[in-house]
């Protein structure tokens, strides 16, 4: 899969990668990841989820049916946690190169000290 | 099985069987889920949800992933050239002709036509500045005016742009409703510049007397030749990123087929109908008619073959991605 990684995409990789989830509890993740920018419904997650599984950078981890429900939970492959740790790199870089810069023309911005006309004499 | 569970496997028909075998147990577990206890429809949002992920299934099972962001580049084209037509007409109804010809008019302009193009402008602007759902509310009041445009025009007695100027024009606003989510700057400006283009460039020709409006004798070579432009464009596009290995270029100049084939309309009547007089209405619709049919059966058939040579490809000795099992 190309990078950089659309966001939802990087978001259900940052889900997967505490541990393997079902659908239901990545919705709920990636909400409280993005602080509820970001809100994925079954259709789309699922989607998403196939073209994750073909890239192979998910897998399918088990199936459980909780209270008749099929619950099947996926988890990051040795792929994805590539995928992932590289995109996350590549944000950090753009984030420190940013940082720094705005550092400087805060810096850059600030009022010079100001001085009583004619000095102290 | 209660009723909610009921209307979510029946909206699940939008997928494919076998996938829905498959995974229809897992989504529809999922929306329960998500559903307040005393929920008993699912949401207007989640039924559209379902149905665009059954679609995209279906693509995705017929081997034709590339359609959905080809029909969204040919989107991006399509809203250029309405743009830059709404930029030309729209300045073109600013310069009726000299009162002493007896010609009628509407107002200071040519005809009610410079209200449908003033909506295509500002949709252009709105384009240029707003997220695209709310650009798709401009295309669609633009749309909405330029259809309303004949039966007003006829109601009110008063001129209106030619049959053969609204219709592509309808056509393109069609197909850019289906504008990508969220296009990059450069190309949500995109739409303004051409407009902006075009109404510096029909000003200057209008300055050197060569514009008639609509109804100059130009109109069956103006219209078919901004359609070829149209294709050679998409073919570019096409032919540039397929070296990348992207077929998005492809759908989208087959999807473009069917505006460009508007547009070509007066020039295709005028070569088909008799050789003298002026193009017929009988001719227009007929030429329009069989455009509507071609266009859409061409990518109909184009999206039959390519699935067809998906369907036939070789298995590849990779396991089932879902459950794991080779073929």
């Amino acid at each position: 899969m190309d990078t950089p990684l659309r966001e939802p995409t990087f978001l259900i990789l940052t889900a997967l990668a505490a541990q393997p989830m079902h659908g239901y509890g990545l919705i709920g993740e990636v909400a409280a990841l993005s602080d509820n920018r970001v809100s994925l419904r079954p259709g789309t997650l699922y989607g998403a989820l196939d073209r994750l599984v073909d890239a192979r950078l998910v897998e399918v981890d088990r199936e459980e049916v909780v209270d008749g429900r099929l619950r099947r939970y996926y988890r990051l492959s040795p792929g994805g946690e590539t995928t992932l740790s590289a995109e996350t790199e590549r944000l950090r870089r753009n984030v420190e190169a940013a940082t720094i810069r705005l550092s400087k023309r805060t810096r850059a911005a600030l009022p010079t000290t100001p001085r009583t006309a004619g000095g102290l004499a | 099985m209660n009723d909610l569970e009921r209307r979510y496997l029946r909206l699940l028909r939008a997928y494919p069987a076998d996938y829905r075998r498959a995974r229809g147990a897992e989504i529809v577990g999922t929306y329960l889920d998500l559903a307040a206890p005393d929920q008993r429809w699912p949401a207007p949002a989640d039924a559209a949800d379902l149905v665009r992920g059954g679609l995209r299934q279906r693509l995705r099972a017929a081997g034709v992933t590339d359609l959905i962001p080809g029909v969204r580049l040919a989107a991006l084209l399509a809203l250029v050239t309405a743009s830059a037509l709404a930029g030309v007409w729209g300045t073109a109804e600013l310069h009726p002709p000299p009162v002493e010809w007896g010609v009628p008019h509407v107002g200071p302009f040519v005809s009610l036509g410079v209200v449908a193009w003033a909506a295509w402008l500002l949709a252009a602007v709105v384009i240029a500045v707003a997220p695209s759902r709310v650009a798709r509310w401009a295309i669609t009041l633009a749309l909405l005016l330029t259809i309303a445009l004949p039966p007003v025009a006829a109601a009110l007695d008063a001129l209106r742009p030619p049959l053969m100027v609204l219709l592509p024009q309808v056509v393109l606003g069609l197909l850019g409703l289906a504008l990508p989510g969220r296009p990059s700057r450069a190309i949500r400006l995109a739409p303004a510049l051409s407009a902006l283009l075009a109404v510096v460039a029909t000003e200057f020709l209008v300055g050197l007397d060569a514009v008639g409006t609509y109804y100059g004798a130009t109109l069956a070579i103006f219209l078919p030749t901004v359609g070829g432009l149209l294709l050679l464009v998409g073919a570019l596009l096409a032919a540039g990123l397929a070296l990348g290995g992207d077929n998005r270029g492809g759908w989208a100049l087959v999807t473009l087929l069917t505006p460009a084939g508007f547009l070509a309309v007066p020039g295709l009547a005028d070569s088909f109908g008799p050789g003298q007089g002026s193009i017929t209405f009988a001719e227009l619709a007929v030429t329009a008619g069989a455009v509507a049919i071609v266009g859409p059966a061409v990518l109909l058939l184009t999206v039959l073959f390519r699935s067809r040579r998906a369907s036939t490809r070789q298995p590849s000795g990779q396991p089932c991605p879902t459950c794991g099992a080779r073929a």
